[in-house]
């Protein structure tokens, strides 16, 4: 045994410490639960006496949402579509620039261009959203009409743009985690077999990264999906059910800003779908998400070591 | 320093007062050999000593690594290796390198092996060629009804050998291997060498271990590498048993690491 360098009276201090530090941090955990238990619970309350009302099957499957009108409609299709194609839209812009970005960060480019795509990289994700919104309404918007005459005011496709735009950064630097995980030997492999880099990266890299970057698509999905200020400046935020890019649309969280409104009354039908659409926002942003972290892990599993 | 008498074969690779450095730290210090044709040299000596950084410069991939640097002269069949006029993927053609760790790629076993002919833009009988390196590598038995699985869902020893038949479905001159069988057990390791033997006369090969009782199990000439410089070079029995450097000696014998 090493003789105790510590006298006593020295470790009895520090014991309690560090049992302070410990009290301390459990109940900063304990907060952060509660909280956490309490949303839920007043999302489970207000959402479950909604469905006891509206069966799920015709929130599901109804065309319409109309929850404030004379006769309610509670079809959340239109919602779900209108989100679907937001996440979607932004994921077809993102993607190939972000993918881009991250392979040339990882394999081409030298220390100080590195340096500065990482500063504005940190920087594009540190712009508020709203002025992401105000870019949208005051630049690409007025554009896209100079391109197309006929595309509305509002419209899907500018909202694509700038949402994609938004989740930029976060596809490029979890694309360049999921790069930097396969390991060096396998494309030493590569170009040792006289491939030259651009077939070693395409044939190699990629393929072996390809589960890390379907995850860092899916992550920023669910960040897409969660976009409220960009959709609402850019799409607007009339229901309808639509595919066209051109047109405006509604998504789950720019109909959940219209409860800020306070039309709605405590108690009412038209008040607990808010709770209801809260619901399927966060059992679908927290399923993508789950989706995407599983996705990691087991491409991490797969190129590791 | 000493140098060997010249081997009788004609060299195919050549070293002169090869030096590396990575950074500041000096890898290899002046090292000068030949490599003969159609024989197995053997490098050994202890960790860190520069095999692998050796075997690495005799296919250029030592410049991959950023910060490296390279000073000396390497000749390849006559022509200056690190010459201006020089491409080095096609120098990898030519004298391929089977790495320490295994690495297949997350691709199908006949995937793995096309690898290297499709990217040198090969159009002949792809078939043909994959079977013939799988079968030379001694693995043809095992997979030739499995082509489409993945390389990753081989054992140890099967992804060694698919490295070894990777890098022969290029047809290389020269077959550099690194640590071959560090990560395998007795029974595979002696199956790898069962096969290096028996490609030893078409192709020369070099072997970095540090094993030395393979060493001398296998080559005909051994290179003794201590922190960078080459201490002894020679026919394998003449080093084994009769080494010049009392280094060499205390290295074989075990009494130093
Ligand atoms: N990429 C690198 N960057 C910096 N130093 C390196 C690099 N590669 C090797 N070195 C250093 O160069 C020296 C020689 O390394 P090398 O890998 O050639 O040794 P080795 O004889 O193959 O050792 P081992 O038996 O451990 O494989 C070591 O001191 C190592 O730390
Ligand atoms: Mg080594």
């Amino acid at each position: 045994m090493m003789p105790r360098s510590v006298s006593g009276a020295g470790t009895a201090s520090r014991a309690m410490g560090e049992r302070l530090v410990a009290h301390g941090l459990l109940a900063c955990t304990v907060v952060a639960v509660v909280a956490l238990a309490a949303v839920l619970a007043v999302l489970v309350r207000e959402a479950g006496l909604f469905f006891a009302d509206v069966s799920p099957w015709r929130f599901l499957t109804e065309i319409t949402w109309a929850p404030a009108a004379a006769e309610p409609r509670f079809g959340v299709l239109p919602l779900l579509v209108g989100t679907a194609q937001v996440a979607a839209g932004a994921a077809v812009f993102a993607l190939p620039v972000g993918l881009m970005t991250a392979v040339y960060l990882h394999q081409y480019a030298g220390g100080r261009t590195a340096r500065l795509l990482n500063g504005v990289t940190a920087l594009m994700a540190g712009v508020p959203t709203v002025v992401y919104g105000l870019f949208a309404l005051h630049f690409v918007t007025p554009t896209l009409r100079v391109l197309w005459p006929g595309i509305e005011a509002f419209n899907a496709l500018s909202a694509c743009m700038v949402v994609g735009l938004m989740i930029l950064p976060t596809v490029t630097v979890l694309s360049r985690e999921a790069l930097e995980s396969v390991p060096a030997p396998l494309l030493d492999a590569g170009l040792a077999l006289g491939a030259p880099k651009g077939r070693v990266v395409t044939r190699v890299l990629l393929p072996a990264a390809s589960g890390g970057v379907l995850a860092a698509v899916l992550i920023a999905m669910a960040r897409a999906v969660g976009e409220t200020m960009i959709v609402t400046l850019a799409a607007g935020n009339e229901s309808r059910l639509t595919w066209s890019p051109f047109e405006g649309l509604q998504t789950l969280t720019a109909f959940l800003t219209q409860l800020g409104m306070g039309d709605a009354a405590t108690g009412t039908r038209e008040f607990q779908a808010f709770f209801a659409v809260g619901a399927v926002l966060f059992v679908g942003t927290y399923g993508i998400h789950m989706a995407g972290r599983m996705l990691v892990s087991r491409s991490v599993g797969r190129t590791g070591p | 320093m000493s140098r060997p008498a010249a081997p009788a074969d004609a060299p195919v690779l050549t070293a002169e007062r090869l030096s590396v450095r990575f950074g500041r730290h000096i890898a290899l210090k002046d090292v000068s050999l030949s490599i003969p044709r159609g024989r197995i040299v053997s490098i050994i000596g202890p960790s860190g000593c520069g095999k692998t950084t050796l075997l690495r410069c005799f296919s250029r991939m030592n410049e991959l690594v950023s910060g490296a640097r390279t000073r000396g002269k390497v000749h390849f069949a006559g022509m200056d290796l690190y010459g201006p006029d020089i491409d080095p993927v096609e120098v990898r053609r030519r004298i391929g390198m089977v790495f320490q760790k295994t690495t297949p790629f997350p691709k199908s076993v006949f995937d793995n092996i096309a690898f290297g002919p499709r990217a040198s833009g090969f159009t002949g009988d792809l078939q043909g060629l994959v079977e013939e390196a799988l079968t030379d590598a001694g693995l043809w038995s095992e997979v030739a009804d499995e082509l489409d699985t993945p390389a990753l869902e081989l054992s140890a020893g099967q992804k060694q050998r698919l490295c070894i038949a990777r890098t022969l479905a290029l047809k290389p001159d020269v077959l550099l291997l690194d640590e071959p069988t560090s990560a395998l057990d007795p029974e595979a390791t002696a199956r790898i060498e069962s096969i290096i033997r028996a490609l030893s006369p078409r192709y020369t090969i070099v072997i970095a271990t540090y094993n030395r009782w393979q060493a001398a199990r296998l080559s005909d000439m051994t290179a003794f590498l201590d922190r960078g410089e080459l201490l002894e070079y020679g026919l394998t029995e003449t080093l084994f048993t009769n080494p010049r450097e009392a280094r060499t000696e205390s290295y074989l014998t075990g009494r130093t690491q």
